[in-house]
């Protein structure tokens, strides 16, 4: 009996579910994280290198035990529905993990093989698009090349759920364009998910929906990106004004011979309080790099 | 079916060019010891008959022997994986650790089998081109082969097994240098004290003395190699090891990474 039978294939409300998510490592915790990547949205994973960004993924696809909590994908558990999660999910990680003996039509022989849903048409399509030679070694492959046939595999077995671990890093601005562009239609039906982990947030504010951020293995924001960025903002003032804000106004300051940029984490009230103040709009950047320094306080 | 046929294509493909290299030796190997056969079968003189006949079961066994171990021995495909980064992908994939291990006993039988079939090639050739009855001789040339071939065979996947776990422990190189080291001088350990190095068991006899491996030892040898109780025990061995072999890649493949 296939280890699909009996599992109802689509009602999830989550593509990804993850509770109290705990992993121990000499020197670094993966600390009680939690969060959810809703069915139909893209989810972008963002926090500096070592935050714990590529930990959580490992640990979600079950490439290593987590020590505690629990992690559902598409509804189902990811270790005791392992093959039935792992048919319907497809991976995009940094390095392309083909040998390089291969070329792109010994990898549809071997995956047709593994994926039921392997569809030979539409990777001949995806590797058209990307003008990838089909009998040409991988090992030749420019890291471009290799990228897009890693993500031309990983969309060519219908997968409902798609996740990358920095997929977009290292590669030019136009590829990753073109990438991204892909992903969009990817997502069309409303059916499919994508969590996207990088450090590469001019990307994420492209196409994300929603935002994790975490750093040192702790989540600190999850939500829809828009209302992130609403509600956070740069407010400039002095460096004496500084006394007069609510510490709990204040995610992190950044001190320099002008004045002060303050980070705060809710925009529309702050505005109200402090009417002399300039607020700006805050990108992911600015949030990431205020919220990486929010145990220093003042930084410069 | 069509998900083993991808799993053993994957394989076969990836160890085409070191398959293609064992064949050549040993096809060398074959040519190099069929010479002195031809050579002695084609002058037809009775007094090269007896040292034909040790050629011919000599050649047979260095041929069968080499044929074993380039059959049993290690394709370099785990380490190959992790330097590739597909055993990370691996994990990723909906075939399951019994199905991928069942992939590699299938590969490593299939390879089994094609050098035996060899070895076998080779001895028949030999036989033909020498001109000698066997039957005659009161010699079972195919027991003496069997055993020399699934025994070799046995010792190198023994080797590899061994191998394999040391790979699934070793968390780096590092780890993995300082593991194989311990092994390979416990093995020897082993050996040692179990008196199991050939010619060693004879401590207090020098080289000068003569041979250190005496006549009666050879003979024995000899009975034993050519017994079919060593071939039901040596066929016994070989399906434990197979076993053995199909659970060790079962938990290489089903261990996460730390």
């Amino acid at each position: 009996m296939p280890a699909t039978e009996g599992i109802n294939m689509t009602a999830y409300e989550n593509a990804i579910e993850i509770k109290g998510v705990t992993k121990r490592y000499d020197g670094f915790t993966l600390d009680n994280i939690s969060f959810d990547v809703p069915k139909g949205c893209i989810m972008g994973f963002i926090g500096q290198n070592g935050a714990g960004k590529t930990t959580t993924i490992r640990s979600l696809l079950h490439i290593t035990n987590i020590d505690s909590g629990e992690i559902r994908l598409l509804g189902l558990d990811h270790i005791k529905d392992e093959t039935a999660v792992k048919n319907r999910i497809a991976v995009v990680f940094d390095e392309l993990p083909f040998h390089d003996v291969f070329n792109a039509k010994d990898m549809a022989r071997i995956f047709e093989g593994m994926y039921p849903e392997w569809d030979n048409t539409v990777y001949q399509q995806y590797l058209e698009r990307f003008q990838l030679p089909i009998k040409k070694k991988i090992g030749q492959f420019s890291k471009g090349m290799k990228m897009k046939l890693q993500i031309a595999c990983a969309l060519s077995h219908n997968a409902e759920l798609l996740v990358m671990d920095e997929a977009t890093t290292g590669l030019d601005p136009v590829v990753r364009d073109e990438i991204l562009h892909i992903f969009m239609e990817y997502l069309q039906n409303g059916e499919r998910s994508i969590l996207m982990s990088s450090h590469i947030t001019s990307d994420l504010e492209k196409i994300a929906d929603m935002v994790t951020f975490i750093d040192k293995g702790r989540i600190l924001l999850t939500g829809y990106k828009d209302e992130i960025i609403e509600q956070h903002g740069i407010l400039k003032c002095d460096k004496e004004k500084i006394q007069d804000i609510d510490a709990e106004d204040i995610v992190s300051i950044r001190l320099n011979n002008f004045g002060a940029e303050v980070m705060v984490n809710d925009r529309e009230n702050v505005s109200y309080k402090y009417r002399d103040c300039v607020i700006d709009p805050a990108s992911l950047d600015d949030i990431m790099l205020y919220y990486v320094h929010r145990d220093v306080k003042e930084w410069s | 079916m069509k998900l083993y046929k991808s799993l053993v294509y994957r394989e076969l493909r990836l160890t085409r060019n070191r398959f293609i290299l064992m064949l050549i030796l040993f096809l060398l190997l074959a040519a190099l010891m069929l010479t002195p056969i031809m050579l002695g079968g084609l002058s037809g003189t009775s007094e090269m008959n007896e040292d034909l006949l040790s050629i011919v079961i000599f050649a047979c066994g260095v041929v069968t022997l080499t044929g074993g171990i380039m059959a049993g021995t290690n394709n370099g495909l785990q380490k190959a994986d992790i330097n590739s980064g597909w055993k990370r992908y691996s994990y990723i994939l909906p075939t399951t650790a019994k199905q991928q291990a069942l992939s590699d006993l299938l590969v490593k039988l299939s390879f089994i089998l094609l050098f035996g079939l060899l070895s076998a090639a080779f001895a028949l050739v030999c036989i033909t081109v020498s001109g000698i009855n066997f039957a005659v001789e009161g010699f079972d040339p195919v027991c003496m082969m069997l055993n020399i071939y699934l025994g070799s065979v046995c010792a190198v996947m023994l080797v590899d097994i061994a191998y394999s776990y040391i790979l699934m422990f070793a968390n780096d190189k590092n780890q993995l240098k300082i593991i194989g080291v311990i092994a390979f001088v416990g093995a020897g350990v082993v050996l040692r004290v179990f008196d199991l190095f050939p010619g060693m068991n004879n401590d207090d006899k020098s080289a000068k003395d003569g041979a250190m491996i005496s006549q009666e030892m050879v003979n024995k040898f000899e009975t034993i190699l050519c017994s079919e109780k060593t071939l039901l025990c040596i066929s016994a061995v070989f399906v434990v090891l197979c076993i053995l072999f199909f659970l060790a890649m079962w938990r290489s493949h089903e261990r996460r990474e730390p």
